[in-house]
């Protein structure tokens, strides 16, 4: 209901306003232009994600006082709270940061969005933006239609800060020619009262604006008209600063419950800040009156002097708030209480990561990895296997050959719901992530992935077929077909403990070019197999049908195994530059076919049995 | 396992490189990958001094074939790497 008469209301105090004056259209034109500014500056700086900015995030996890000077420095650069937000909740989400990282970022960002006060006090105020920002559009825009995404990028950041100074002039310009017309110092009001008011009054603009800094540009930009007053104007920057907190909850809508928590400490912080700074307004007035005469700052200075309280309450509540910051990640995890898990569903894919490329690529690489567990305790079970045995065994032939009773599950159904589910998943993604303006280099890797999950699934529909036969002829010993299939189990199980063992293994000592040495071995036993077989049909150990059987189970195997390797050798990571190295050391599949023949011929009959 | 693929690949990579499409390999990470891999052959040595099984032994006896044969090759890449500081 609220939304249905949201937009209408808006347009009608528009139209009525522009009816009513050519100065309020002035002022509206400065907010939509000013706006639109950001806008731009946000597309900007996304055309520089991937880079710079990431490296830095993800830098930024280290402690307590480097998120915080992480959340300023980027909310300073890029004058938006709201994309340093959507950007922490973003990494969040993908698992790049933890919450305590993202809740300094956010507290920084509350710091470094009053820089924003000062830019528009003590230079948009001074001197005449109007004449910066003609030059900045029309240089902006040659570079804006340039081919390099980073010029584009630049043209479209120089074009947003151009639209902000011209946005501010006419704000400016409107509240001079408006106070000659009305006068709005008529609807100020003194006290409590007006404290409320006025707050509430900031509040709604920026939800209306999702913008502060446009709310806190139209109140420093009305205020040096004096067009509202010193005191009103304090309880307005306070109403903006809760306002501001409604951006985060509505990227937080397609997060996880992480990115929801993080929008929870926004808002919690914000409100408290808020709730502080109108308690004790009147102090931080004498506080404001005291900085303002030792920077010096004229006393009738009130642009500058809301420049200097919007700093001191923001970062007052920084202060307030850190030594409670671990207090506040234990209620944020008990208020909104991490689902319980269900292997089912994507962990990494929600939409909250679409909009950058690192966490695109970290998300897609994590659901993989997700996916191959899920895959593998299947395979695991599929062969009749139990899953710690496996990867404690120091012999994996007496395990598997000791694993005899076959586990009773419906392959069918744990494939539908733990493998296809992801799988699907898994596609949507990588084509909702090609619909948008991605590096080339992250559209490789993403689609190299969605190939990966697609070998993934192929092993389980392998074993699934491999499954029947394998149960069947290894729950009791019927002699040479029993040593055949558990000869296929084992070096399935093999293959899953070296890529266990590579998973466990610490990045920086893990090499994806261990695995080649088991790519030589399925190639070399894939080799063997068909003259084994044949071996054993001229000497009559096994008949044609079962040999058939045998061959066609042992092609779905081999293949299993081929896949299971590409796939690990694919998605387990490494530094970029190491796997530069290890791609070119890696042997192509027809060096492996090479070298497993050279070993085949050098053992010319090797017996699988 | 010859070295003419790996030097088709590493021709490759400095083509990637001059077009910007790929991350610069500098002698320090040819030698972390060597590492790497004398760390597996020596888990392997281990492994092979502890094995029993006559099957298990001629299977890590393999691994190791194959093992030593990278190392020659990372060694080799080293050598590419340090002549070719510039390209």
């Amino acid at each position: 209901m609220m939304n249905k008469l949201l937009l209408p209301s808006i347009l009608l105090i528009l139209s009525l306003g522009f009816w009513a004056s050519s100065d309020f259209q002035e002022i509206a034109a400065g907010v939509a232009i000013f706006l639109f500014g950001m806008l731009m500056l946000e597309d900007g700086f996304k055309l520089f994600s991937g880079g710079f900015l990431e490296r830095a995030l993800e830098k930024a996890t280290g402690s307590i006082p480097k998120s915080l000077g992480f959340g300023i420095v980027a909310t300073t650069i890029m004058q938006s709270s709201s994309l340093v937000s959507v950007i922490t909740i973003s990494f969040l989400s993908a698992g790049l940061i933890s919450l305590l990282a993202g809740v300094g970022i956010i507290f920084g960002a509350n710091i470094g969005t009053t820089t924003g006060a000062w830019l528009v006090a003590g230079f948009g105020l001074k001197v005449k933006i109007s004449a910066y920002a003609l030059p900045m559009l029309a240089i902006a825009i040659v570079l804006v239609f340039q081919k390099s995404k980073y010029l584009r990028g630049a043209g479209f950041v120089l074009a947003g800060l151009g639209f902000l100074f011209l946005g501010i002039h006419h704000m400016k310009e409107g509240f001079e020619a408006f106070k000659d017309q009305f006068d709005l110092t008529r609807f100020a009001m003194t006290g409590w009262l007006g404290l409320a008011v006025y707050t509430l009054i900031g509040a709604a603009a920026t939800v209306v604006m999702q913008s502060s800094h446009a709310t806190m540009v139209l109140i420093i930009t009305a205020l040096a008209a004096s067009q509202i007053s010193y005191e009103n104007a304090l309880a307005l920057a306070i109403g903006a600063n809760i306002g501001t907190t409604i951006t985060a909850v509505i990227g937080s809508f397609t997060a996880n419950y992480q990115g929801k928590r993080l929008a929870l400490a926004h808002v919690i912080f914000n409100l408290v800040t808020a709730g502080v700074a109108l308690i004790f307004v009147s102090q931080l007035r004498i506080a404001v009156d005291y900085v303002s005469a030792n920077v010096g700052i004229a006393d009738t200075d009130y642009a500058l002097k809301l420049a200097v309280f919007h700093t001191i309450f923001n970062v007052l509540g920084v202060v307030l708030m850190l030594p409670f910051i671990r207090r506040l990640i234990a209620f944020l995890e008990r208020t909104i209480v991490q689902p319980k898990e269900d292997v089912s569903q994507p962990k990494f894919l929600s939409e909250a990561v679409d909009e950058f490329p690192v966490t695109v690529q970290v998300a897609m690489r994590r659901e993989i990895q997700h996916l191959y567990e899920n895959a593998q305790n299947l395979i695991i079970k599929g062969l009749n296997l139990d899953r710690d045995k496996l990867f404690e065994t120091k012999d994996i032939a007496a395990t598997v050959e000791a694993s005899r009773t076959p586990i009773e599950f419906d392959m069918d159904a744990e494939y539908e719901s733990r493998v296809k589910t992801l799988y699907s998943a898994i596609i949507e993604f990588a084509t909702r992530v090609g619909s948008k303006d991605m590096p080339p280099a992250v559209m490789d890797d993403i689609y190299l992935m969605r190939e990966v999950a697609g070998r993934i699934v192929r092993t389980v529909k392998s074993i699934k077929h491999l499954r029947r036969n394998a149960s069947l002829y290894t729950k009791a010993d019927t002699g040479v077909i029993t040593e055949l299939y558990n000869g296929l189990r084992t070096e399935i199980a093999r293959i899953l403990v070296e890529i266990h063992k590579l998973e466990r293994a610490a990045p920086e000592d893990r090499s994806v070019l261990w695995l080649d040495q088991e790519r030589i071995q399925v190639e070399s036993d894939a080799e063997d197999t068909i003259g084994s077989i044949d071996g054993l049909i001229r000497s009559r150990q096994l008949d044609a049908a079962r040999a058939t059987s045998f061959l066609n189970d042992s092609n779905y195997a081999y293949s299993a195994m081929r896949d299971l390797l590409a796939a690990a050798q694919a998605y387990i990571e490494t530094e970029d530059a190491i796997m530069e190295v290890e791609r070119i050391l890696g042997l192509e599949d027809e060096e492996v076919r090479e070298v497993a023949i050279g070993e085949a011929e050098d053992e010319p009959q090797k017996s699988l049995v | 396992m010859g070295l003419r693929k790996t030097s088709e690949k590493l021709n490759t990579y400095f083509d990637r490189l001059k077009r910007g499409k790929a991350s610069k390999i500098k002698p320090s990470h040819v030698e972390k990958a060597i590492a790497k891999l004398k760390a597996k052959q020596a888990l392997l040595n281990e492994e092979l001094a502890e094995a029993v099984k006559p099957s298990k032994r001629e299977r890590l006896r393999k691994k190791l074939g194959t093992v030593q044969a990278q190392i020659e090759r990372g060694e080799w890449l080293l050598a590419q790497i340090n002549a070719e500081p510039s390209r």
